[in-house]
């Protein structure tokens, strides 16, 4: 069976669902769904990096677990919510998810399906509203929830990212790489067009003269001198001299593997996603661990 | 995947129009010798349309050879000229070790410490740099040294650097014909004609020190606007430098350059201290000095010793040298009834229509070395050419002038367009790489072939004025073409000397 043959349905049941839990709380609400302890302690332990509250009302709680061979959902409403810790309002629906530890990107590919069929947040309260589990069934049986072919770089990607312009300085940028930990920042035109990134290892190398680095040992210049004459000039050397143009940029649309790719031929931390001449996403290597082998 | 592209059908025509001419004009006796210069046309054709796979095509060219009987495993081995390997590689590992003890960054801050330069000074100091680099380490690594330099003043000032990189370039390609270590072409053609390093030095030395004079004053006036431009910002940015100001060791690194030169430079005594005489030592110690120095600095730092390997050995041009030397050798090769090799058909082709001997055959090899090696690798054509001058220095001892011929042919040739060396093309990826517009061909050619032109005459009357240098005098004797036919097992190897 291809991936976009399945549907949501394919991996619960009727009898798969608790319809109107009540007042319980979050563990009670996990205890109630996994199958046996160690499955439990696996949820709880995710939960505990971070709340998998991944909209209003909406909770997925889940877990990669090795004897598993085909991913397994269970799903618990509550028309009053459920208080989730760490988050401000009530859980609704809560989504549980088991899946195979050899299956890296069916957390996301059912992610997507369940945004389908839970479109917005008047669908959401229909649905945890329903008292009946035959009809929250037949909910997410009627719906278009098919799992996507793959998964895209928009899904990984992150929507908040830093920028510079080209007519920024190198002091700006140098201040900005140390204030925000970053190895890499992406630089943006007047029109926001994405025009290339400045690395930081790209600020050493404009440091130090690539004659200077032939040498295998560079104690002749242990006093730091060919920065000094940078250092005079960061005010006056614009982002758009030392900026580079090559870097690893896919489309919002591109396969996840793509951007792994990409990663890997330019040996970069940081994908951009670009869709026309505009940055409309980054997604940073550990994000795309995360993402693949955690979550 | 190859796509459909035109010079395709171009190099097709080519390969024919060679093929089938060659078998008109009597160079090619049968068809086997029709396939050989078919190969041979194909694979030149390849690094003219497509640079890129000049590799492939030479590794399916042997392939051909061997499988249409042009030539047997063995003789393709023979072929190989790892002399002439060996002597690269070590060479290439010595200037590995020179760039990491400094002493290649200390030749460019040399200059960049210098307060007291305009335009015309530092025009000069790159030429005589370049030239002088070029003849005692090769024409490569040369290039990116003082590309260095260029692109360090030409930055700090923030000029264009292209003028002076052209001047680089042009200074380089002809400062690599004044020794047999610049250039893989005067390595080949020297262990071919049999010089020593000091013949080699005192025939082609001159000549190159006086063409690289002509090309400074051409270049001086050709970019005059760009140098005053260069005066007038060094004069603004007298305060700050042209860079750092730093002082880099160089002691070691020097002490181990002037040793190879030196013991290269008299390779042919300690051969005679060695007792290392005949055809079978020829030149020994001129191709093992490299790999002894090599080695030693291996010894020193192990730890660095696989990088020099791996990193500062050009394996990728070495193994289309070695290719390309087969295919050449297989134009020497006999037929497999015994006819006259294609390169001893066409020696007696020239010397049949090229009346008035040596020295009416001196213009005619600097024309067709240049032109060929303005659009092909320089190395491609002394290739081909070298068997055909053995050829016709066999018939008679006055043709070895064409020698020299050949090498200033094929070094000066390079400047005339941007394909026209391995230095033109390392220089224009260079300016590309650091963000530059790499040189339009039509720039390129304006003030190449006005270079290669006048230096090209430069050496034709030189040669005309000493017409009996002392390598020619004092020669050695040739080291022996490769002639062995397809069949090898049936008819013996015959030196084209024997063949007449």
């Amino acid at each position: 069976m291809k991936p976009e043959d399945l549907h949501l349905t394919n991996f619960f049941s009727a009898e798969d669902i608790v319809p109107h839990c009540g007042e319980m709380s979050r563990d009670e609400v996990i205890r109630r769904l996994v199958p046996n302890d160690e499955t439990y302690k696996a949820v709880i332990a995710r939960e505990e990096l971070g709340s998998t509250v991944i909209r209003d009302g909406l909770a997925v709680p889940h877990a990669r677990v090795a004897t598993l061979s085909q991913p397994k959902v269970t799903i618990a409403t509550s028309e009053r919510g459920i208080v989730w810790p760490g988050e401000s309002s009530a859980v609704h629906i809560v989504f549980l998810l088991l899946i195979p530890q050899n299956q890296p990107a069916l957390y996301l590919q059912i992610l997507r399906a369940l945004g389908t069929a839970l479109k917005d947040d008047q669908v959401l309260r229909t649905v945890a509203a329903m008292t009946n589990s035959g009809d929250i069934y037949r909910f997410f049986e009627s719906g278009k929830a098919y799992l996507p072919r793959y998964i895209t770089a928009a899904d990984i990607m992150s929507r908040e990212f830093l920028f510079l312009h080209d007519t920024d300085t190198l002091q700006v940028c140098v201040d900005t790489i140390i204030k925000n930990g970053v190895s890499e920042i992406a630089v943006l035109d007047r029109d926001n067009d994405l025009r290339g990134i400045v690395r930081a290892g790209e600020l050493l190398r404009l440091c130090l003269p690539e004659y200077l680095l032939w040498m295998d040992d560079l104690s002749p210049i242990a006093n730091f001198e060919p920065f000094a004459e940078v250092l005079a000039n960061e005010r006056k050397t614009w982002l758009r001299e030392i900026m580079v143009d090559d870097f690893p940029v896919v489309k919002p649309d591109a396969p996840a593997i793509q951007v792994a790719g990409e990663m890997t031929r330019y040996r970069s931390p940081c994908c951009y996603v670009r869709e026309g001449n505009k940055l409309v996403g980054l997604i940073r290597i550990s994000n795309f661990l995360n993402k693949i082998f955690r979550e | 995947m190859i796509k459909f592209n035109p010079k395709l059908l171009l190099l097709a025509a080519i390969v024919l129009a060679v093929s089938f001419g060659g078998r008109m004009a009597g160079l090619a006796v049968n068809p086997t010798q029709q396939i050989t210069l078919a190969v041979f046309a194909g694979v030149i054709s390849t690094t003219l349309f497509f640079w890129e796979r000049r590799v492939a095509a030479a590794f399916i060219g042997v392939a051909i050879l061997i499988a249409c009987h042009a030539m047997t495993l063995h003789t393709i081995l023979k072929a190989t000229e790892l002399d002439i390997i060996f002597f690269l590689v070590g060479m290439m590992i010595i200037v590995g070790v020179l760039k990491d003890l400094g002493f290649l960054t200390w030749v460019i801050q040399t200059i960049i410490n210098r307060r007291k330069m305009n335009g015309v000074s530092f025009s000069l100091i790159l030429c005589v740099l370049s030239a002088m680099l070029a003849s005692v380490v090769d024409e490569v690594s040369s290039i990116v040294v003082v590309l260095a330099l260029v692109f360090q003043v030409c930055d700090t000032l923030k000029l264009r650097p292209h003028p002076f990189v052209l001047m680089a370039v042009m200074a380089t390609n002809i400062g690599s014909s004044a020794t047999m270590l610049g250039n893989p072409v005067g390595i080949f053609i020297g262990n071919k004609a049999g010089f020593t390093f000091a013949q080699f030095l005192v025939g082609a030395t001159p000549v190159a020190f006086a063409a690289l004079m002509v090309t400074l004053v051409l270049t001086v006036i050709w970019f005059r606007k760009d140098i005053r431009a260069m005066t007038l910002a060094m004069a603004r940015h007298r305060k700050m430098g042209l860079g750092p100001a730093l002082k880099i060791p160089y002691k070691t690194g020097l002490f181990i350059l002037l040793a190879t030169v030196c013991t290269i430079a008299f390779h042919h005594q300690i051969e005679h201290a060695l007792a290392l005489g005949g055809v079978e030592n020829h030149n020994a110690f001129l191709i093992m000095t490299p790999l002894i120095v090599a080695g030693i600095l291996m010894i020193w730092r192990p730890h660095r010793a696989r990088h020099y390997v791996e990193k500062d050995v050009e394996w990728w041009t070495l193994l289309f040298f070695m290719l390309l030397f087969a295919i050449a050798g297989s134009l020497n090769a006999a037929g497999i009834n015994g006819e006259p090799s294609i390169t001893r058909n066409l020696a007696d082709t020239l010397t049949e229509h090229v009346k008035g001997g040596a020295t009416a055959m001196i213009p005619f090899v600097l024309v067709i070395s240049s032109l060929g090696s303005a659009f092909v690798d320089n190395i491609v054509f002394v290739a081909a050419f070298t068997p055909v001058i053995q050829n016709l220095v066999a018939q008679s001892e006055t043709y070895s002038i064409l020698w020299w011929a050949l090498l200033f042919g094929a070094c000066f040739g390079g400047n005339i367009t941007v394909v026209g060396s391995t230095a033109n093309i390392v220089a224009s990826g260079l300016l590309e790489k650091h963000g530059h517009e790499p040189i339009k061909f039509f720039d390129w050619i304006k003030i190449g072939a006005v270079v290669g032109l006048v230096t090209g005459i430069v050496a034709w009357i030189l040669l005309l004025v000493i017409p009996r240098s002392p390598a020619e005098t004092d020669r050695e004797t040739p080291a022996p073409a490769i002639v062995e036919p397809a069949a090898e097992l049936e008819i013996p190897a015959i030196s084209p000397y024997e063949q007449k």
